[in-house]
């Protein structure tokens, strides 16, 4: 049976009729045409499905869509405004950390989530890893993502360094 | 298969909704069981009644020298809150190992204990922090020792309608320590786990010790045996030497994909002894002021 259901997905309001076993996967993917966020094992194991919720990484897969009304929630398309890149983004190109490109999106959430808690601390390279533990990259690239992330997170720190 | 979803605004109207809504209908925490399990058709859940935003029962404050911990409290804030990490080590360690980041903070502290998995991270925790569980139900509250609540792999004690509100750590424990092997270091369910817990006398003698195990038998085990064993006792290598054994032997395990019983035999020993050997240092590191 399908409910009223509001979501606030990048900043905007949606107003929509969702059933109950409707994942926040599954919303944002055929409710809002979201596909940034992608489908893969659906038991929280490989992290594509990961987005923000009130900031923090969750997997959107086990997530029922109506656990999430009233709470914020970002997928990659909420990263950075329409035709710009977030700094993070242009890590990954520098980095050159992208393959195959399926996990990409999950795992720049993953790393975004992980920055926003770092705040500004400096990185640890197997902190790093650790962190995105719950995203899996199948092309098995994983020094480049880990050098972005590590990037960014030195400059940000660097950053705050410059503020004091 | 359909789902009803009900958001209750109220403990009581929780277990209301799930009096009148019986055996299919299920309490959602973080649901990373759950959904997993129902996905799986392990469970028929044709209703959830959502725990996750009842208001304060994810909050974290002390209890006369020790804890409280509300039943909704993710695994994230276990593992980043300052007092667990001080007052109870082996619970932030054992929360930091749980799944990955997104898993850790959904996943909570009450759906690990209902959930009843014989490799939960946190119970054998909560075991050897000699944990007690409050538990709300239609009847009124009840509070007991963890170690009633676990009634075999994946059951509990819990009656139909009682949520799991509060979990109590009575006193800190500063010399607490928590070991998990798995294949892999991280998103990984354990092949074995252990938590120990020490207390020191005046004059420096094992006053208490708790030790249980994870995934060496239907469900988190107590090592009684171990425990009386070192009571009295002046904490030694070869005291803890002592009671890996005893702990090797108390472990019922089975053989399956992820390890053999003689493996898990020899972990319950291995880890037993590191974590006691740690568990000891932190507390004369607390007790000394001097870091382990
Ligand atoms: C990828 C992945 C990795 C994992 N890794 C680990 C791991 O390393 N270690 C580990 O221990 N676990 C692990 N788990 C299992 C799971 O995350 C934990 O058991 C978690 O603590 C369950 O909590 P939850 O809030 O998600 O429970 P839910 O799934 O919401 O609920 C689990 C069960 O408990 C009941 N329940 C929940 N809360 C209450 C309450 N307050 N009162 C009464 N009943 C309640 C529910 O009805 C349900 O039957 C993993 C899971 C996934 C998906």
């Amino acid at each position: 049976m399908k409910a009223p259901l509001t979501l606030d997905v990048n900043g905007m309001r949606h107003e929509l009729e969702v059933s109950g076993e409707t994942t926040l996967l599954d919303a944002l993917r055929e409710e809002l045409g979201l596909t940034g966020t992608k489908k893969n094992c659906l038991e929280a194991e490989c992290g594509v499905c990961t987005v923000l919720l009130d900031g923090k990484a969750v997997n959107s897969c086990i997530l029922l869509a109506h656990q999430c009304e009233g709470r914020n929630i970002t997928t990659v398309e909420g990263l950075a405004r329409p035709g710009s890149l977030s700094p993070l983004q242009q890590a990954f190109i520098q980095h050159g950390a992208v393959q195959c490109g399926f996990c990409i999106p999950g795992m720049l959430v993953t790393a975004q989530s992980y920055l926003d808690e770092l705040d500004g601390r400096a990185p640890d390279r197997d902190e790093v890893r650790e962190a995105i533990a719950g995203t899996l990259c199948r092309c098995t690239g994983y020094s480049k993502i880990v050098d972005a992330i590590e990037a960014e997170a030195l400059r940000l720190n660097a950053a705050r360094w410059e503020a004091c | 298969m359909p789902l009803n979803f009900h958001r209750p605004s109220s403990l009581r109207e929780a277990m209301d909704l799930k009096q009148d809504l019986g055996e299919a209908c299920h309490f959602l925490a973080g649901g990373t069981d759950l959904m997993i399990q129902r996905n799986r058709g392990r469970k028929i859940v044709g209703a959830v009644v959502d725990l996750s935003r009842l208001r304060g029962l994810d909050r974290i404050e002390p209890l006369g020298d020790g804890l409280r911990i509300g039943a909704l409290a993710r695994m994230r804030a276990l593992e980043t809150d300052e007092r667990v990490r001080i007052l109870a080590p082996a619970l932030a360690e054992a929360a930091r190992v749980v799944g990955g980041a997104q898993v850790r903070h959904m996943a909570t502290l009450g759906g690990n204990i209902a959930n009843a998995s014989p490799a939960a991270d946190t119970v054998p925790v909560l075991l050897a922090l000699a944990a007690f569980v409050v538990v709300l139900g239609p009847n009124g509250e009840r509070r007991v020792p963890i170690a009633e609540l676990l009634a075999g792999r994946g059951r509990t004690t819990l009656q139909a309608a009682e949520i799991i509100t509060h979990v109590e750590l009575p006193r800190p424990a500063r010399g607490s320590a928590f070991l998990k092997a798995g294949r892999r270091k991280a998103m990984e369910i354990a092949v074995v786990n252990a938590a120990v817990s020490l207390e020191l006398d005046a004059k420096g003698l094992i006053h208490a010790a708790r030790l249980a195990l994870g995934a060496v038998a239907d469900r988190s085990l107590v090592v009684a045996d171990a425990e009386a064993m070192m009571r009295g006792q002046a904490p030694s290598p070869e005291l803890f030497k002592a009671a890996a054994t005893l702990a090797r032997d108390a472990s019922r395990p089975i053989s399956d994909v992820r390890a053999s019983a003689d493996y898990r035999r020899h972990l319950a020993s291995v880890l037993t002894e590191r974590a006691l050997t740690l568990a000891h240092k932190r507390l004369v590191a607390a007790t000394t002021g001097i870091p382990a």
